[in-house]
């Protein structure tokens, strides 16, 4: 076949079943990243725009929010049709179009799938609502009465009261574990486990690299058990990467299972089953550590994590377009975070707090980069939210978590640069604040400007991505006396990092046990310059407020 | 696939990273392994077609392709050895004749050859005569550059790609691209050949009509800038209508999506604005105390302004696919007038960025820097000083046959727009020729220096 042709992914990239695990992630809400059609919401020809930027940010892979036909009761979570894209995106042709671009550019693209359950619109339900011998009755859950799996919490704490609802066309109640507007589906059926599948394989055909699973945890209910991390879910997730292991290599699957790292490394199986998964809990203990100004909340979270298989990642984030969620951490803590970093009720939602990272971190410059610093040393693959970046602020007057999903900030023009629909028709304002709104802070602006975050990021990626060692290597906490220092090593073949943080608002001292790197100059990473040699006795440090540096550690040939 | 086992690695090894066409000779390498190989010819000369990994202590790698030879050691063969015990010379296989033959007969055929799950694919350009090429005179091109070329009797030129990166490669791309436009100013495609296989699809080579008796640009400007100055400006009045002609036709197809002429991005100019102030921040970090640097010295923040002040230009124009590394090296003259030559871009960008559309000022501010080059080139390999305004005429008269043959929606509108973006490009190279220079040739730094001056210089 004619070089240049082919829509199979393998083309434009090496075969490498492991690339997750030095990529940098993306997350993209595609409704507010560019409307190329001038109709006040973005699609698909609008991300294929934006290529060029995403390709000089340096990001590897873009993880795109659900795009699929819905209602938009829940942010396209609640999906209508899983073969059809919501029409203001496009069409699936501008989806294939999207994504050979993408590969083109050395970029892969996953997307959000939800399997747990269907919008209340999905013809599937429909059916299944009509009539208890509907053959689709069996493809969702019901009952007669409320009291089954009683034993599962409510996710949705502040809209939804029980996990069953009334429905009177169906004279049943149906199961539903986020909202009553999203049906579970009943993974016990095997044909919905077979339609499931189906529709993995329609995107995987088309290009996809891959999934990030929703809420892989609820896909089964079982009496006396909290319906979470059951043995039969990952019974179905292992059938769905043998699936793709047999006929579709290099692609990943990206569990959403926000649990205790003790419960989420069973979605790695025995690396048969999801290559990666957000550890969600690392994530408020790096904001926790970083407003009490000690790094012991990061150790004692990694401290807790247990080794993966070699060939499974995590997923590490700062932000998303969710809250914050908080559903992992002690009450304590909880009530710590929420009175550092919420202090307008309104910032609440669920569990958590609905604030973008620039906001959480009042803007400080220096907080953020040292919090991308933390989050790119330690073991795992990068995952950013689009906006972050230039800084983006939040509008905590939006509903639910729209708020933190507002147009991409490109220009300081009209609607900055996101639509060239009257400002009434977007599907939501952008941020118009002095602080954080477009005419402050926007893409162009941080392009011209050397110093801007923007541009810094950019470096960093690039840095990062020269070094494997970060995605693949051993971790290994050094834990100074100075307790406001987060240290650690990483090592991987060759290459020996040391990354020193202060999580201080001063500057401190610290002193580094590096015996066994007598004799090796830390070179640092950002200037090449080279610190004095690693001798028998403590290495002295001395970190600017916030400050942080990464060293390559050099066997210094001549001393 | 033959065996290779008995192959001392370290001898393969010390023998790559010396070669001009590595990549990456300042870095250690940790280790270098042949990952998959494809007989071409079972009989001595034994001849493999190897796909080649080079590992960096980092974890990171390349990919190569080395075609190896092997005779038995009696012959005494002794070109390009690598290797040899007292059973088999190894050798670099583009040091023998042979496999030029073994290829091009590949190419003529359209076959393919399958090992394990690697194929590797042979074609013959769809309108190439099938009598190219015939057997005889089969001899290597003695300079080696990032790839290796091989001269079949004077008739065909195969370039074998060295460092291979996955997808198709540009050079590809655009001759297919411009034979089916009849683009006359190319060296026609003749056949090629790459590998669709487990670990990478990648080009691996190109062949092209030789072009007998046509003369290397560069070195025809040097010679005339001592005999007929004033005859160059007419040849280069003439090269600029070709580049021109090259970029319309470029610009031409929009059903093509590889080479469908599009608006540029909003970010184009401030991406290409940032680009170019990182290059110049890293190569003003350690700019050296010489002579040759003393005029920007202390200069590099004017540069970093001159760049941002430039690219205030609201971006218009087209872009489109581009030559990629356009200088007078990269053109020949002959019967047909002027050739334009090596299509892949610049070598040491990633195949993607490679790809880019990109303004085709891009390429015009190339060729104008090689002007700068040229004169200089005059003077420090001929002892000829150009005429004074020299390079300024030349210059104008290759923009002149430019915009004489340029699908002008192509570029920015108005004068001044096309001098500004000209600029930056400009700037950009003579920033990249810095860098170059200074670790090459130091002989050669004022060249790039007077050109930034020059550009800080300009009031417009």
């Amino acid at each position: 076949m004619a070089a240049g042709t082919r829509n199979d992914p393998g083309h434009w990239f090496e075969a490498q079943p492991l690339w997750f695990k030095t990529a940098v992630f993306y997350e993209i809400h595609t409704r507010a990243f560019f409307d190329a059609n001038g109709d006040g919401s973005g699609d698909f020809r609008g991300l294929t725009e934006k290529l060029d930027y995403l390709q000089w940010l340096g990001v590897d892979c873009i993880w795109l929010l659900p795009f699929y036909r819905s209602p938009l009761r829940d942010g396209g979570y609640d999906i209508a049709d899983f073969f059809q894209i919501q029409p203001d995106y496009g069409t699936v042709d501008d989806v294939r179009d999207f994504i050979e671009a993408a590969h083109q550019r050395g970029i892969r693209v996953i997307a959000d799938m939800v399997m747990n359950h269907t919008s209340s619109d999905h013809p599937w339900f429909v059916e299944a609502r009509s009539s208890p011998d509907n053959p689709k009755r069996d493809w969702y859950v019901w009952s007669d009465t409320v009291h089954r799996y009683e034993e599962a919490r409510i996710i949705f704490t502040d809209t939804e009261t029980s996990n069953w609802t009334w429905d009177d066309q169906a004279g049943a109640y149906y199961w539903h574990r986020f909202f009553s507007h999203q049906p579970d589906l009943n993974f016990d059926n095997p044909e919905v486990q077979e339609a499931m599948l189906e529709v993995l394989r329609f995107w995987l055909d088309l290009g996809m690299d891959g999934f990030r699973l929703d809420a892989v945890p609820y896909l089964y209910e079982r009496e006396g058990t909290s319906g979470e991390n059951l043995p039969e879910t990952h019974g179905y997730l292992k059938r769905v990467r043998a699936e793709i292991e047999a006929n579709y290599p290099d692609r990943v699957l990206l569990a959403e299972a926000n649990q205790w790292p003790a419960d989420v490394v069973e979605y790695f199986g025995d690396g048969d089953e999801c290559h990666m998964a957000f550890h969600f809990p690392v994530m408020p203990r790096m904001f926790m550590a970083v407003r009490r100004e000690e790094a012991a909340p990061i150790y004692e979270i990694l401290a807790q994590t247990p080794d993966i298989p070699d060939n499974c990642q995590w997923g590490l984030f700062l932000r998303n377009h969710d809250e914050l969620t908080l559903e992992m951490v002690t009450d304590e803590e909880r009530d710590y975070m929420y009175s550092e970093y919420a202090k307008d009720p309104r910032m609440k939602i669920n569990v958590g707090i609905r604030r973008r990272l620039a906001p959480l971190l009042d803007a400080g410059r220096a907080e953020i980069e040292l919090m991308h610093a933390i989050l790119f040393s330690l073991p795992g693959s990068p995952v950013l939210y689009y906006g972050d970046e230039i800084m983006m602020g939040d509008n905590v007057y939006l509903g639910d978590r729209d708020g933190v999903r507002t147009p991409m900030q490109w220009t300081s023009d009209r609607n900055g640069g996101f639509s060239r629909a009257d400002f009434a028709q977007l599907y939501a304002p952008p941020l118009m604040d002095p602080v954080y709104g477009f005419q402050a802070v926007n893409v162009e602006a941080q392009m011209r400007t050397p110093y801007s975050l923007l541009r810094w990021l950019r470096r960093f990626i690039s840095l990062r991505k020269e070094h494997p060692v970060f995605g693949l290597g051993a971790y290994e906490p050094l834990k100074p006396s100075n307790t406001r220092v987060f240290a650690h090593i990483r090592t991987y073949e060759g290459d020996v990092m040391l990354c020193v943080h202060n999580l201080a608002r001063s500057a401190q001292a610290v002193e580094l046990d590096l015996s066994a790197y007598e004799g090796f100059s830390p070179v640092e990473m950002f200037g090449r310059s080279r610190f004095p040699r690693i001798g028998e006795l403590p290495y002295l440090l001395t970190l600017a407020p916030r400050g942080f540096y990464w060293f390559q550690l050099v066997k210094d040939e001549s001393p | 696939m033959i065996d290779l086992g008995f192959l001392d690695p370290q001898a393969l090894n010390d023998w790559m990273v010396t070669q001009r066409w590595f990549a990456s000779k300042t870095r250690d390498v940790a280790s270098i392994e042949i990952v998959d190989n494809v007989t071409l010819r079972a009989e001595s000369p034994v001849l493999a077609l190897c796909l080649v990994e080079a590992r960096f202590p980092a974890g990171t790698h390349e990919n190569y392709q080395v075609p190896l030879a092997l005779r038995p050691a009696d012959e005494g063969w002794d070109e390009r050895v690598i290797f040899s015990d007292d059973e088999w010379t190894v050798y670099d296989a583009l040091a023998d004749p042979a496999t030029g033959r073994e290829l091009l007969h590949r190419m003529r055929a359209n076959t393919e050859l399958q090992s394990g799950q690697d194929e590797f694919i042979f074609r013959w350009a769809p309108n190439a005569a099938a009598g190219l090429g015939g057997t005889v005179d089969v001899r290597p091109v003695g300079v080696e550059q990032s790839n290796s070329s091989i001269v079949f009797g004077e008739e065909l030129i195969l370039k074998a790609f060295r460092r291979i990166e996955p997808g198709v490669n540009p050079e590809l791309e655009l001759l297919r691209f411009l034979s089916a436009h009849d683009f006359p100013h190319i060296a026609a495609l003749v056949g090629w050949y790459e590998v669709e296989g487990r670990q990478i699809d990648a080009t691996l080579g190109i062949l092209q009509e030789f072009l007998a008796g046509f003369r290397d640009g560069w070195e025809l400007a040097l010679e005339e800038l001592g005999t007929d100055p004033e005859r160059l400006l007419d040849k280069l009045q003439a090269l600029g209508g070709v580049i021109g002609e090259l970029h319309t036709v470029l610009g031409s197809d929009s059903s093509d999506p590889a080479f469908a002429p599009d608006e540029p991005s909003m970010e184009a100019l401030p991406i290409l604005s940032a680009d170019v102030d990182e290059q110049i921040e890293r190569a003003f970090l350690d700019l050296p105390e010489t002579e040759a640097t003393a005029p920007i010295r202390g200069r590099g923040q004017d540069v970093r302004e001159k760049v941002a002040a430039l690219s205030h230009i609201s971006a218009g124009g087209k872009v489109i696919r581009t030559h990629g590394d356009l200088h007078l090296g990269q053109t020949m003259l002959g019967d047909r007038g002027w050739i334009v030559l090596d299509f892949e871009g610049e070598p040491a960008r990633p195949l993607p960025q490679r790809r880019l559309k990109r303004s085709p000022l891009r390429d015009v501010a190339g060729m104008l820097r090689s002007f700068s080059y040229v004169t200089a080139g005059a003077r420090l390999l001929r002892g000829v000083e150009a005429p004074a305004d020299w390079e300024a005429r030349a210059r104008e008269r290759f923009l002149e046959g430019y915009y004489d043959t340029v699908d002008g929606s192509l570029l920015p509108p108005g004068r001044q727009a096309i001098d500004q973006l000209l600029a930056v490009f400009e700037l950009e190279k003579a920033v990249y020729e810095l860098r170059y220079e200074l670790n090459n040739r130091p002989d050669w730094v004022a060249i790039p220096v007077d050109g930034i001056v020059r550009l800080l210089e300009d009031e417009e």
